[in-house]
């Protein structure tokens, strides 16, 4: 189980005060998966996804990401290892344009280090173009082409989650860390947001997501992971957790 | 260049942005409202033509010089909200080396036994341009050895650090006596072409006028293409939200610290350039903490985030100084000499501008699809233009309360006007950021395509 899986996390602990967020935590996630992790408010979710992506340093234990030890990486060498993850509360660069929002999300932009500038201008130039189109590409399927060129603090709660899954895809990641993606988002563009996801995954993507719409857990996760109190409690398929008295006690409610 | 071109050649959105620009064309009038002012003072005080083109040459040095300073603080605070509180530090430095790199050698001075002066470091004869160059690598790396600890902490360890630098660094200047020259300094600094004419202070004040504005044009040439590429952007989102800028895979902390060091530099660069103007440099006022909220009110002003808005902020802010000496040394002496002109200058301006209104309202009424018949219309329609007519009258009323305050008390406008000088920029930036926080140049959008 440990060699096929594409994230373990292994007795990871984080406390902050007097407050063990996540303590003692494991779990995999398998590749080309799409995985739910759930569980109530408080229970620990955001943080592991914050010490996974490297913006919190665990207080112990082990994360392996794709055969890389990744625990006290700093969080942009991760993001280049292919592990990109979006933000519960959308962090748009709120005076940058959608379109420079998705550019900046691009790894490997050679405009990006001083010298080029001066010494590669024709390579600058390449990569530019080439990921300003790419950028575009991505926005039509977030449908947010429309606000190419709008700044980022003008869009909508629902636009900016959206906003946030589309610099996710521009860095090409094998696994993607979702925070509440759906959250605020409208039911028609949540089906087709989720078909998307579907997609991503059938080209050979990995998902882990936090949500708190049961539909979207249960009718698209292939497997759900639940958390509660800092640890997990129970993992399995949608429809054995959904059943599991140890999860309706202190999730999902009688 | 392309890709700098492109931020600002946008499509027609872009035109309709720009259609009315009015803040821009009052800062223009502004700047040259306050130059004009100045020379009137001047010329109405029968001040000679060439002195009062040097004092003009002076204002526009020293305004290049605070230019040069605010693209320094725009880069690191403007673009990378990195905020600096010891500006006047970087520019001591600048100051400094360049003294020490390019006078010729000052041994210490005894008379009678008693040191008059204590000499200082170097007299290297240098160049001026390799003096300029080692001014801006010494700044600059004086700001990378003070962010290197500073910025791996919370925002506001780096401003109180640079504070520190920059208040520790006076104190050095002053009581290091063998390197900089102690209390009085370095003097006797090469100007950039020696003129053996009578006319000197003139011509040298041409020359470094020129020299000035060639390196800072070429510098906002070079900031705006470098801050406009994808590197420019990478600082902007830095200054949006860091932690978020981590996580799309960005070294924060290597942007951070280029573009601290690279603000450093500039800064020593305009260090260069004071040292070379002024022809001394001591530890006086000019390298104290004032000039830093100076450059810090300039930025603000001319729009942060903007490289020629904060140009400028710069020429504004420093002319309204300037102004203020003027006024103080010349208003008294012209209007002693001038009063019955002014009378007549303000009656006549009264008379055409009474004129002008009641042929606006007639025309506006008899024949109100004209051009002229318009302008009413638009006056009231317009915030801008309607605050614009509001102010003219307010200056000419202000022009009579001059006449009438300096026939009861000689020379009072003069010195009012140079000790609350700092109160009425005050009340500039205050207002300012009540109704345009973000400048009067603002932060344009980059429109990509």
């Amino acid at each position: 189980m440990a060699s096929e899986s594409i994230l373990r996390v292994d007795a990871v602990e984080k406390a902050f005060g007097g407050i063990q967020a996540v303590d003692r935590c494991s779990l995999t996630v398998l590749p080309k998966s799409i995985t739910g992790l759930i569980g109530p408010n408080g229970a620990g979710k955001s943080t592991l996804f914050n010490i996974i992506a490297g913006l919190y340093r665990p207080d112990g234990g082990e994360i392996w990401f794709d055969g890389t030890r990744i625990d006290g990486l700093p969080p942009y060498e991760i993001v280049h290892l292919g592990l990109t993850k979006t933000w519960q509360i959308p962090h748009e660069l709120r005076n940058l344009t959608v379109l420079e929002n998705l550019v900046l999300a691009a790894k490997g932009n050679s405009g990006e280090h001083l010298l080029n500038l001066f010494f590669r201008p024709r390579a600058v130039k390449r990569d530019e173009k080439q990921w300003r189109a790419r950028a575009r590409e991505v926005l039509k399927l977030t449908q947010l082409d429309g606000l190419a060129n709008e700044h980022a603090r003008t869009l909508s709660g629902g636009q900016k989650k959206l906003l946030e899954l589309s610099r996710a895809l521009m860095s090409d990641p094998t696994l993607v860390l979702l925070d509440e993606p759906v959250a605020g988002v409208n039911p028609a563009l949540t089906g087709s947001l989720m078909d998307l996801i579907e997609k991503l995954r059938q080209s050979g993507r990995t998902f882990f997501l936090i949500e708190h719409d049961m539909n979207v857990v249960m009718n698209r996760c292939d497997w759900v992971i639940v958390m509660h109190q800092g640890r997990r409690i129970a993992e399995g398929r949608p429809e054995k957790v959904k059943t599991d008295p140890v999860v309706i006690e202190s999730y999902l409610g009688g | 260049m392309t890709l700098a071109a492109t931020g600002s050649s946008g499509g027609a959105k872009d035109v309709a942005q720009r259609k009315l620009p009015w803040s821009q064309l009052i800062a223009f009038v502004a700047i040259a409202g306050i130059v004009l002012a100045g020379v009137l003072a001047g010329a109405l005080a029968g001040a000679s033509p060439q002195g009062i083109l040097t004092n003009v040459g002076f204002y526009a040095s020293i305004a290049i010089i605070f230019a040069v300073l605010a693209l320094g603080f725009n880069l690191q605070w403007g673009y990378t909200g990195l905020f600096n509180a010891g500006i006047a530090g970087f520019y001591l430095i600048g100051a400094y080396t360049m003294a020490i790199a390019i006078t010729a050698p000052s041994p210490p001075i005894v008379i009678g036994g008693i040191p008059v002066y204590p000499g200082h470091l170097g007299g290297y004869s240098l160049p001026l341009a390799i003096g300029a160059i080692l001014a801006m690598f010494a700044a600059g790396a004086a700001a990378a050895i003070i962010a290197l600890p500073a910025l791996r902490l919370r925002a506001d360890y780096l401003a109180i650090a640079t504070l520190a630098f920059a208040s520790i660094l006076q104190i050095f200047a002053n009581n290091l006596q063998s390197v900089t020259g102690g209390a009085i300094g370095i003097t006797g600094i090469p100007k950039p072409i020696a003129f053996l004419s009578a006319d000197a202070p003139f011509l040298n004040a041409i020359t470094i006028v020129g020299i000035g504005s060639a390196i800072l044009l070429a510098f906002l040439l070079l900031l705006q293409f470098m801050a406009e590429s994808p590197w420019g952007r990478v600082l902007r989102a830095v200054r949006e939200d860091e932690e978020a800028t981590m996580a799309l895979g960005k070294n924060t902390f290597n942007y951070k610290l280029q573009a601290f060091a690279l603000g450093g530099a500039l800064m020593g660069l305009a260090g260069a350039l004071f040292a070379v103007t002024l022809g001394y440099v001591s530890p006086s006022s000019s390298f104290a903490p004032a000039v830093t909220f100076s450059v810090w009110v300039m930025v603000i002003v001319g729009g942060s985030g903007n490289n020629r808005g904060v140009i400028v902020g710069a020429f504004l802010i420093y002319g309204l100084e300037w102004l203020s000496v003027q006024l103080k040394d010349y208003v008294p002496i012209a209007l002693a000499a001038g009063l019955p002109t002014l009378h007549l200058l303000l009656i006549v301006t009264g008379f055409i501008a009474v004129i002008t209104v009641v042929l606006i309202v007639l025309l506006s009424r008899y024949r109100p699809t004209t051009a002229g018949g318009q302008v009413l219309r638009k006056i009231q329609g317009h915030g801008w233009a309607r605050t614009g007519v509001i102010g003219a009258f307010a200056l000419y009323g202000l022009g009579w309360a001059f006449v009438f305050l300096e026939q009861y008390k000689p020379g009072a406008i003069g010195d009012t006007i140079f000790y609350t000088r700092l109160m009425l920029i005050g009340v500039l930036l205050i207002i300012l950021i009540i109704y345009r926080p973000e400048g009067i140049l603002r932060e344009h959008k980059r429109v990509l395509r």
